[in-house]
């Protein structure tokens, strides 16, 4: 009995060591579904949940982490009660020694430690202000409004709408001045005004290769203009032989990314930018960037970018500026330098990271708010439009 | 023993998580795409799924305090209301919305202050609906409803996260409506994705056709909506034979007609406006023509009946809700719609109904602040199940409705409805 026990026990020990290793082996199959470049995905993800504390907001620290990368900090922020028309600012361009916001009540213009607001009672289009650009060969300033397109000159404004020029439509996402050359991105198609011979030029699907007539954003950039071309991904005009192409999601899915590097990430893509050869792509899925030759794309879940809900992007050099829904994040292809507001006081967080390593430095002061709407530099102060208020910022050295 | 014991202890605890992960309910593959037609599955996983979670919007504003001493709460409509060939569905929207709102009003508003409905048309300039939009928030909407044209849909759903306005959608099946990730917009129709799978089912599976010919309008409505039947189509390994377009207006097809018979197709799909497609249909009959012929929910009409007689005769569509159930919800509505405005309510009176009276709920929950609406619209939980006079709608991480969609068949002059084959296909 004893033995017959004994082999029992042998046989069954055996059986279960095959039922457990049948087991184990399901589940690395399961595992190895995964999409390889998952992998450093869930590192990430991982490395980001249990992030390493700095030794606090030190300058030297910060610096040292960040390498290259600039790094900003002693924040302050203006609000209605410090002078805007709203809360809300859209954008921010900087004019020179002043600051240009757009808000949802009006033009706010700081210049000499005051503001300034103007308003369609003195001749802007319309009082909410999307975008902003400055004319480097006239000093103009563009303002793009949800009513009309305004252009402010020798101190007077001057309005085209639908009704009086060839603007394609009056809400405008974004506008650039491109030497003589003023581009918009409206609901309706992108335009083009020539300043010196007063005439507009109208791009849709049915002139250019967009799916779609609704634009988002527009930048210049080695002799080419980017259209961020809502659903139709970015549209490429070449200024000197007047031809356009387009850059699309190749997967031709708007659910899924198939591959991240193989184009951009998404034909949902709400601003563009170009600085140094590279164009930076911003869609409410994540980042694309392309130098020319080879994209790749970035996501909150596989690099430093803090979330894929992308608002605004600008390019300064060689560094990225992305302005999410959680924050602004900053990247020159090698290391991403985020900037967090604490949602319960003044403070805020840098967090730095290289790879899969993430170091946060807690920060006594921060932006306005972690909706990020756009963002500018004057000389070493970097100032950022925020949904509840504009922050400027100084560079740390 | 006592060690066989320890060991069958031991090998069960270990097991246990096999058997949790093999008894775990089934994902849901986005948009209830069955398995067979999920885009690239048969040969690469995706890097990303971007409506495996829901988009929060995490702007401020819900610290926003109501306004004193309110005389209406303004609830905005968008629609084809002039110049459209979709005017008589504009229409039917808008009677859908006010009815709900007359409702509401009956039954004390929002503490006393009645609702208003703040009526755009949203065709005119190019673009017009982004201008509507902006109009809409000068004159202070709380929420809006809106529209039927994809184009125009689009155009003003981009003006919704500039302005924080909340949006339902009611009228436009336009897949990548909801693919856009801006969390001010929820739609409760049915969408062309869930139209496509339907047909591509019934065409390919239950009736064991292979090549079907696709004869569809030029613009958006024809151009997005055929684009996941064609995708189904070519997954489900029969490639559309033919792909041939008409002008929106046509009333001459012999060169769409010549091409189908050219291509020797065995199924006829039709995407486009009920007014062209009776006429298309009639033709095709004339022609000589007697192939099968299935269509795009906007074929579910009187007016195609009434163009296309008995050559209607056997034409298979999807609709977004089934009209003839028997609902008391669904009756009382058709009643009080017949009694107001003396016409039979159709799918966009109906969606539209539905949707303005979930704006209604909504504002009356979350109170006077656009971000608590908004909160309450896409929580997933408010509403999620509603059961509407539509039927229940059902919402994806998207907000996209993805409850059942019908189809119908002609037969002696009437259209009778039945459950689309994906009910029974995919996990609701």
């Amino acid at each position: 009995m004893r033995f017959l026990n004994r082999k029992l026990t042998k046989r069954i020990t055996v059986l279960l060591f095959t039922i457990l290793s049948f087991a184990f082996s399901g589940f690395s199959l399961h595992e190895q579904d995964i999409h390889l470049q998952g992998d450093r995905n869930d590192n990430q993800q991982a490395q980001r949940k249990n992030l390493p504390e700095g030794s606090g907001f030190s300058s030297t620290n910060v610096k040292q982490d960040a390498g290259e990368m600039p790094v900003y900090g002693h924040w302050k922020s203006f609000t209605k009660k410090d002078g805007l028309p709203a809360d809300k600012a859209f954008c921010v361009r900087i004019d020179g020694d002043r600051v240009l916001v757009g808000t949802s009540a009006g033009l706010a213009v700081y210049e000499d430690g005051k503001w300034h607001t103007y308003t369609t009672e003195d001749g802007l289009a319309y009082n909410s202000i999307l975008s902003i650009d400055v004319s480097e060969l006239t000093g103009d300033v563009w303002i793009g409004t949800m009513g009309g397109l305004t252009r402010w000159s020798a101190g007077s404004f001057y309005t085209f709408t639908q009704f009086n020029s060839g603007l394609a439509n009056d809400v405008i996402y974004s506008v650039i001045c491109d030497g003589k050359d003023v581009w918009v991105a409206t609901a309706g198609g992108a335009g083009h005004y020539d300043t010196y011979a007063d005439q507009w030029e109208i791009y849709m699907q049915n002139n250019a290769p967009m799916h779609e007539p609704w634009t988002y954003g527009v930048c210049a950039g080695g002799g080419k203009i980017f259209i961020a071309a809502w659903g139709g991904g970015v549209i490429e005009y070449n200024t000197s032989t007047k031809k356009f192409r387009d850059y699309v999601d190749p997967d031709g899915q708007m659910e899924l990314d198939v591959f991240p590097d193989d184009g951009l990430v998404h034909d949902i893509t709400t601003g563009v930018s170009w600085a140094d050869g590279v164009l930076w792509v911003g869609t409410y899925f994540g980042l694309s960037w392309y130098d020319g030759a080879h994209w790749k794309g970035y996501f909150d879940k596989d690099s430093g970018l803090l979330s894929n809900f992308i608002n605004f992007v600008k390019a300064d050099g060689q560094v990225g500026w992305i302005c999410t829904d959680k924050g602004l994040s900053s990247f020159d292809g090698k290391t991403w330098v985020n900037y967090q507001k604490n949602e319960n006081h003044d403070g805020g967080k840098v967090l730095v990271t290289h790879g899969k390593d993430t170091k946060t430095y807690p920060s006594p002061t921060s932006f306005a708010n972690n909706f990020i709407l756009g963002v500018d530099f004057q000389g070493d102060e970097i100032w950022v439009a925020t949904s509840k208020g504009v922050s400027r910022g100084e560079r740390i050295k | 023993m006592k060690t066989i014991l320890k060991w069958l202890m031991f090998s069960f605890l270990l097991l246990f998580p096999v058997f949790q992960l093999t008894g775990q309910e089934k994902k849901k593959n986005y948009g209830n795409t069955p398995d067979e037609i999920v885009p690239y599955k048969r040969f690469q996983k995706a890097y990303l799924n971007f409506f495996d979670t829901i988009q929060p919007f995490t702007g401020p504003g819900r610290e926003k305090a109501p306004p004193a001493n309110l005389s209406e709460v303004r609830i905005g409509f968008l629609g084809p209301l002039a110049g459209s060939v979709m005017v008589p569905q504009g229409k039917q929207m808008l009677n859908g919305a006010a009815l709900a709102i007359e409702e509401a009003n009956k039954g004390g508003g929002y503490h006393g202050i009645p609702f208003k409905l703040m009526v755009h048309n949203d065709v005119g300039l190019w673009g017009a609906a982004a201008n509507k939009v902006v109009e809409m928030n000068d004159e202070g909407v709380w929420a809006f409803l809106g529209t039927i044209d994809g184009t125009n849909s689009h155009v003003a759903l981009r003006m919704t996260l500039k302005l924080e306005i909340p949006m339902i959608n009611t009228g436009d099946p336009d897949p990548t409506l909801t693919e856009t990730r801006i969390p001010w917009l929820i739609r409760v129709i049915s969408d062309d994705r869930q139209s496509s799978y339907a047909l591509a089912e019934y065409i390919y599976h239950i009736k064991g056709l292979s090549r079907a010919a696709v004869v569809r309008v030029d613009n958006r409505y024809g151009r997005v909506g055929i684009t996941e039947f064609r995708e189904a189509s070519l997954r489900m390994g029969h490639p559309l034979v033919l792909e041939v377009r008409y002008a929106e207006g046509d009333t001459v097809f012999t060169k769409q007609i010549q091409r189908i018979t050219d291509a020797s197709p065995d199924a006829i799909v039709l995407w486009g406006n009920a007014k062209e497609a009776g006429v298309l249909i009639k033709q095709i009959r004339a022609a000589g023509i007697k192939l099968p012929i299935f269509g795009s929910d906007r074929l579910m009409s009187p007016e195609l009946l009434k163009i296309a007689g008995k050559d209607a005769e056997g034409l298979v569509t999807t609709c977004q809700y089934n009209p003839k159930l028997d609902d008391p919800k669904l009756k009382a509505f058709q009643k009080h719609y017949y009694d107001r405005f003396g016409i039979e309510p159709d799918v966009f009176a109906a969606h539209a109904y539905d949707g303005m009276n979930i704006i209604i709920a909504a504002i009356r929950k979350a109170g006077l602040n656009r971000y608590r609406i908004r909160d309450a619209l896409t929580d997933m939980k408010t509403f999620q199940g509603y059961h509407g006079v539509t039927g229940k709608i059902i919402f994806d991480p998207s907000w996209n409705d993805i409850g059942s969609i019908w189809m119908t068949e002609v037969r002696d002059g009437k259209y009778i409805f039945f459950h689309s084959p994906l009910d029974t296909l995919v996990v609701k």
